[in-house]
């Protein structure tokens, strides 16, 4: 493993922390505040490239490789104040893209691609249910084999773009009988007779991203629209897993940079009791933490991101890298409420929403406690 | 040791922890779930290594991979192709 970076990844990265820094910063409070989405910043991201970064240049990406994205999304995280955006770039760049580039035809991907990578459209994916979260292959959503097509039956929640997708890969069993074997894999657009997407559902950080239910009654999808093979779906959901789970939290090393920096310039120039409160252990060996967490973030992440581009299964790398970040991120961004005090504590100060926005990561692409037991059950137990 | 002997053994000594474990080339691993889906993943690194044949994901079905001897059809047909 060589993770020293080439002078063209080293000048990515600053353009890409210009690009986020002069772009993707207006209004973040308001926009937290609000609960809302900005589509003028995503068509930006959309135009900057970003979407495109790991996909082939034959559908109007870049072509990187998956250390340097991983790189240039860190690059974003450090530049963009607002965690939701990255997110929710993350979100699907590393599902909805990966699940279509690898296992979609040619025609699918001629079709749904492009305008992804542009920004002009924007993909869900949606696998969890009322019912079926952590246990996801207990999914009740139906398939129906119809003469040409399906007829779709079920409800799916917590679906980042749920409310405003275009269009959406939606997990369903085409045979009930046989679980995880049974599931199957379809495109569904928005408008399609039988589908509705529900409002935006309001959480407590990560706001500026919807989040929201689909509903399915009878909803007919074409058989063109069916991905891969009947019954290959929780395959083809734990292939996606393994992207998901290494690369969505890349940005969150940005983020802690910059929460770093911030802790370490307010700790040299806030006096209390005659000196810089850096002076005081306490909060130099608290910073000292958050450096420490930063630099086992980035190492972590950089090892499950070159195991998977050397083609290995990287279900365990994946679940150590994205067990850590969740947990780091929380851990730092209570660090640096401690370092600011109750300035810290204020939003204005905007130290305060890293925390609300941390606190998704040890919850999504498969809570804290998953990521254990599949690390657990690659150890042999 | 042929590849059905290799599965079995990889199933029942890593998947399974049962060296006593009676199973046949027959006897249906994935809906019993003596082959759970980590379980799954594991298999196919196994196989990987053992016969240097790459598995896409697309292609691990219940019909591919629901027994040894599907296993087993399955990777001769993928090195006759190769």
């Amino acid at each position: 493993m060589d993770f020293s970076w080439s002078p063209e990844q080293i000048a990515l990265k600053k353009q890409v922390v210009d690009f986020a820094q002069r772009e993707l910063n207006a209004d973040v409070r308001q926009r937290d505040r609000e609960g809302s989405f900005s589509p003028d910043l995503w068509r930006k991201c959309g135009a900057f490239g970003v979407l495109g970064w790991f996909m082939p240049k034959a559908y109007g990406g870049s072509g990187y490789d998956l250390l340097t994205t991983t790189l240039a999304l860190e690059a974003l995280g450090y530049g963009c104040r607002d965690n939701g955006l990255t997110f929710a770039l993350n979100a699907q760049m590393w599902s909805t893209q990966p699940a279509l580039l690898e296992h979609a035809t040619e025609a699918q991907k001629q079709k749904y691609l492009p305008p992804l990578i542009r920004g002009e459209q924007i993909g869900a994916y949606a696998m969890t249910e009322p019912g079926s979260g952590s246990d996801a292959y207990s999914a009740k959503t139906t398939a129906t084999k119809t003469e040409s097509g399906y007829l779709l039956n079920g409800q799916k929640m917590l679906i980042t773009f749920g409310p405003i997708a275009d269009f959406a890969i939606i997990f369903a069993s085409t045979d009930p009988t046989k679980g995880k074997w049974g599931l199957s894999v379809f495109i569904v657009e928005k408008g399609m007779p039988g589908f509705q997407q529900l409002p935006v559902q309001e959480k407590m950080g990560l706001r500026t991203v919807p989040i929201g239910q689909f509903v399915f009654e009878n909803c007919f999808v074409p058989e063109e629209n069916r991905i891969g093979a009947e019954g290959a779906g929780g395959s083809i959901f734990s292939s996606s897993q393994e992207y998901e789970r290494a690369c969505i939290l890349a940005s969150q090393i940005g983020a802690m940079e910059h929460q770093l920096e911030t802790a370490i310039k307010y700790a040299r120039e806030r006096q209390q009791f005659g000196q810089p409160i850096g002076k005081f252990q306490a909060v130099s060996h608290r910073i000292t933490e958050m450096k420490l967490r930063l630099e086992l973030a980035r190492l972590i992440t950089y090892r499950a991101a070159w195991a998977k581009a050397n083609g290995s299964s990287t279900m365990m790398d994946s679940a150590l890298a994205n067990l850590y970040l969740g947990d780091a991120f929380v851990e730092s961004s209570m660090d640096a409420i401690k370092v600011h005090g109750g300035r810290g504590y204020l939003t204005e100060y905007e130290i305060e929403r890293d925390l609300r926005d941390a606190v998704a990561g040890p919850v999504y692409g498969g809570t804290s406690d998953i990521q254990r037991n599949i690390i657990a059950r690659f150890l042999g137990l | 040791m042929d590849i059905k002997e290799q599965i079995k053994q990889f199933i029942i000594v890593e998947l399974a922890g049962q060296p006593g474990l009676a199973l046949g080339n027959d006897d249906d691993l994935l809906l019993s779930g003596l082959v759970d889906s980590l379980g799954v993943v594991r298999l196919i690194g196994f196989l990987e290594e053992q016969t240097g044949v790459n598995i896409p994901p697309g292609e691990i079905t219940i019909e591919n991979f629901g027994t040894v001897n599907a296993m087993a059809a399955y990777l001769g047909a993928k090195v006759v192709s190769g």
